[in-house]
């Protein structure tokens, strides 16, 4: 399963980067997302809930940042089973600043295997296709509200930050 | 013998207790005290297993017991081949994965609880810690250069090299006028049963007896081979293979399930049952075809045929199953089809992959032979602008040339194409098709028109070209109060033998066809036999059935004629009676002759009493039916959709038992070959995920897919059996993809399209015409 495509968010590439990489905000822009702890240097722990078709299961796995180029480009790295499957997926994440705004361009491939894959996989892209969006939505509302807020610095993210 | 029932189109004795859902298949088989299993099956299509954690699994509620492939070493031995290829590479597969899998469904532990839900959640607590490895899902990739070998020992994943060579192959292609080649690609199908797999083991510690009922096609192979995967004695081991909801050949194995739930049984000392999920089913039952061809042929510009060359890529999957090298070689033996080829040469590659194991599948090698042929006949049609009849009418040996010895070793019993090609071109007017076709096409619209002219290799036997015996078994026993039992070592699942076989007693005894019960599937009742498959029942099992009628018989005609006084030779059976020729008064009724035969004081001196024969029937050679197939279709030039408009099938089986029960059996074969030519894939994506993994994704022809199937037979009888039966089971499937194949070209050929490979799915259909639209002649 491939995707990619851009999207341009409300921010510039330096605020946008610090949202992309700090765990708790992250955690609240992933649909499912139940968990998202330190794991290492880069690496975290995560539990998501995710349902495709009839096939809706938890997983349990590692999210991992990878030649991070602040505030330029990253690499995500997926690696995740549950009882409905396994994922693993790779991508590339590059930012542009457009004025005040930034323009995401992202290319990732992942693949899929058990259960998930041999009855969702008519739905897959299109599932991928929508969790990449709502994620891409949550973060423009949160960098909505962050400028509403006077682009405040945030005390419990940057508690979490020193954690890091 | 009169045949008042032979060939009369008597309905189904099966069917009354199948339709009224009365009739008892494993899954209906209920035992006091039994355990379910169910096992864990790998989502890896390659993985190295770093190790199995069952703890979880043995404290979960109603779990008595769970394996892993560790825990059972030893204890069983690996799913057994029959097969043998010269220098073939061995696969064997372990019935418990132990450290590595090799495809998406293998088996990796299993879980017995005492209800089947308790089983089922028990496997979600099942760690197994993978090691991810690349799979190997193209076959034309295994085998290049620098692949990772699937199995440990081998050098790379041919598995094996088979090659077939008659004639003068180097003469024919420089005589040759024109040499055409093309790619041709039988795409992996699922034999899709409607009953899936299931198995039932008890095991009484007492007797040391055990008993297995498994949905199979070959009960006494099983209880063989169940015997010595477990090192137990054949003796006690009976197996039943109560009602049968469909094979298609995907029940003539020896899968690692039924093994094991045997082995589960003893070790429990309890009744265990495993029932088969669908997809399960499609992930872990054989699966069919699966063939990339590269085809050579080279002609004369009259037409001739001169030569043929072909190198098949056969994707076997990751293991052997019990047939799975034997398949592609049918395709080899039958290249040449129905055609005099002076010379022909065939190499197969067998090639593992990281996929289950393909074998036999209706048809068995021989739809991907007339597939082959026929395509490369409609081949040289279009490149010598000749109508695709007339080159197939310019090859066909002639009735005299019978016995025909092909350029591939085979003898071909008996046949005459041009009697069927000409029934068929009448029954649908070609003539009037091509006018109607060419009409159309002028006003915009693809009409196509296939024509097949197949023969196929049925009634498997003789032994000696068999993996497991090439003949079949049957005794027929008349009871005490004259009903009779008919034992055969044959085993129907849907052929309706039951019916055939009374039809068949009826008419040699001279009794009523309600007389008679065809007892199959238990080996405990029945003589060791072989099973059905092949198209063999009936022409292998059904000779072997008569044979026994005729010794019951001729014991009976010495009985009546002792107790009428007359001559045995001169004893007429029929209407309930055996009477002398010479004298109607000279008469006894059936049942009395048979009672003498019982109480034992009125035979003929030095007679043996009771009333029972048991005959083993080889064949001299296959049978070769035979036929010619039109399909009509007609594509939609704006979404690519085929539609079947007409289809004609005349079929030569030989003599007919039944006709309706043959119409039924070409009507299930070409429409499961409908199947394959318009939807039907197997698709493994590249980390060898089976992505067509339930019937969601994985299309089956429906009623309202299809037109009506006009049949219709020449008779052609085989001097192979006494019945001059050929057999019928796999006709359909063997004829059928071919002529669907020649009208989708044919509807497709304004675009400069020649050859598709199937399904011709609709995307594929509208690229096609969409990629060529600028060139539409």
């Amino acid at each position: 399963m491939k995707l990619a495509g851009t999207v341009t968010l409300p921010a510039p590439p330096s605020e946008v980067w610090s949202l992309l990489t700090d765990a708790p905000r992250l955690s609240r822009l992933l649909p499912g997302c139940e968990q998202l702890e330190p794991d290492g240097p880069d690496r975290y722990k995560a539990a998501v809930k995710f349902g495709i078709a009839a096939i809706s299961g938890k997983y349990a796995g590692t999210l991992e940042f990878a030649e991070k180029k602040p505030p330029h480009s990253l690499i995500l790295k997926l690696d995740g089973k549950g009882l409905p499957g396994f994922v693993k997926g790779e991508g590339r994440i590059e930012l542009t600043p457009k004025g005040d705004t930034t323009e995401i361009a992202y290319t990732g491939e992942a693949h899929v295997g058990g259960l998930i894959a041999s009855v969702g996989q008519r739905m897959l892209d299109a599932a991928a296709r929508k969790i990449v969006q709502q994620f891409f939505d949550s973060a423009k509302a949160e960098l909505e509200s962050t400028k509403g807020a006077a682009a405040e610095p945030n005390s419990p993210v940057k508690a979490h930050r020193k954690g890091n | 013998m009169t045949t008042r029932y032979i060939g009369k189109p008597l309905k189904r004795k099966e069917d009354p207790r199948l339709i009224q859902g009365i009739s008892h298949y494993v899954d209906d088989l209920n035992l006091a005290g039994m355990h379910y299993a169910a096992f864990l099956r790998s989502p890896h299509a390659h993985a190295n297993i770093r190790s199995v954690d069952l703890s979880k699994a043995r404290h979960a509620s109603g779990v008595v017991l769970a394996l892993s492939g560790a825990d059972i070493d030893g204890a069983i031995q690996p799913v057994p081949c029959a097969a043998q290829i010269p220098d073939m590479k061995s696969a064997a597969r372990p019935v418990l994965a132990r450290d590595r899998v090799r495809f998406v469904g293998e088996a990796v532990a299993v879980v017995v609880a005492s209800d089947r839900y308790a089983a089922r959640d028990a496997l979600d607590l099942i760690e197994v810690d993978y090691e991810p490895l690349t799979p190997i899902v193209n076959p034309e990739k295994a085998i290049a250069k620098g692949a990772t070998p699937l199995h440990a020992g081998h050098k790379d994943n041919v598995a094996f090299k088979w090659e077939l060579e008659g004639g003068d192959l180097k003469a024919a292609f420089k005589s040759a006028d024109k040499v055409i080649r093309q790619r041709l690609v039988n795409q992996r199908l699922i034999p899709v049963p409607i009953e899936t797999r299931g198995v039932i083991a008890d095991y009484q510690p007492g007797e040391g007896q055990l008993t297995v009922w498994s949905a199979t096609q070959i009960p006494h192979l099983l209880r063989t081979q169940i015997a010595s995967m477990l090192n137990f004695p054949e003796t006690l081991v009976r197996v039943v293979a109560p009602e049968v909801g469909g094979g298609f050949g995907s029940k003539l194995n020896v899968y690692p399930e039924e093994a094991l739930v045997a082995y589960l049984a003893i070790q429990l000392g309890k009744p265990v049952k495993w029932s088969e999920s669908r997809r399960e089913n499609f992930q872990a039952t054989i699966h069919g075809r699966d063939q990339i061809d590269d085809v050579e042929v080279a002609v004369k510009r009259d037409g001739s045929i001169l030569g043929l060359r072909c190198h098949v890529i056969a994707d076997l999957g990751a293991y052997y199953q019990l047939l799975t090298p034997l398949i592609p070689t049918l395709t080899g033996l039958m290249m040449t089809g129905c055609y005099k080829i002076p010379a022909a040469r065939m190499e197969i590659t067998g090639v593992f992959t990281n996929k289950m194991a393909t074998d036999a599948y209706r048809g068995a090698g021989r739809p991907e032979a007339t597939y082959l042929i026929e395509r490369v006949m409609d081949l040289v049609a279009a490149e010598l602008k000749k109508d695709p009849v007339e080159v197939r009418r310019k090859n066909f040996p002639q009735p005299n040339d019978f016995p025909y010895a092909t350029p591939t070793g085979l003898i071909y019993d008996s046949g005459d194409y041009e009697k069927a090609l000409d029934m068929a071109l009448k029954v649908a007017d070609y003539k009037k098709l091509r006018q109607e076709q060419a009409k159309l096409r002028k006003e915009g619209r693809y009409m196509g028109i296939g024509v097949s002219t197949y023969v196929e290799i049925c009634g498997m036997g003789p032994s000696s070209a068999m993996p497991a015996g090439g003949w079949e078994s049957a005794t027929v026993r008349v009871e005490p109060t004259g009903r009779v039992s008919v034992m055969t070592g044959s085993s129907p699942h849907g052929q309706g033998q039951e019916t055939t076989f009374a039809q068949m007693g009826a008419d040699v005894l001279g009794i009523d066809p309600s007389q008679f019960q065809v007892v199959h599937g238990d080996t405990s009742i029945v003589p060791y036999g072989i099973g059905t498959f092949g198209s063999r029942a009936t022409a292998v099992g059904g000779t072997a059935v008569y044979k026994s009628l005729l010794k019951v018989k001729e014991k009976l005609a010495h009985i009546a004629a002792h107790l009428v006084g007359s001559d045995p030779e001169r004893m007429v059976f029929a209407d309930g009676k055996i009477s002398a020729k010479e004298s109607p008064k000279k008469s006894v009724a059936f049942g009395q002759a048979v009672s003498a035969a019982y109480v034992a004081k009125t035979l003929p001196a030095d007679m043996e009493p009771g009333l029972e024969a048991t005959t083993f029937f080889e064949p001299s050679n296959f049978t070769y039916p035979f036929g010619t197939h039109i399909c009509v279709v007609e594509i939609d030039r704006e979404i690519g959709d085929v539609k079947l408009v007409r289809y004609v099938a005349v079929d030569d089986c030989g003599n007919v038992l039944n006709p309706l029960l043959v119409e039924g059996q070409v009507q299930g074969g070409i429409v499961q070959s409908v199947g394959q030519a318009l939807f039907e894939e197997a698709v493994y994506d590249e980390q060898g995920q089976l992505i067509t993994g339930e019937l969601m994704d994985y299309a089956l022809p429906h009623a309202s897919d299809l037109c009506w199937i006009e049949t219709a037979r020449t008779v052609t009888p085989t001097p192979v059996n006494p019945l001059g039966v050929k057999g019928v089971g796999e006709a359909g499937t063997i004829g059928a993809t071919p002529a669907l194949a020649g009208a989708v070209a044919d509807a497709l050929a304004p675009f400069g399209v020649h050859h598709v490979d199937m399904p011709f799915k609709r995307e594929k259909i509208w690229q096609l015409m969409r990629k060529s639209s600028g060139r539409v002649q």
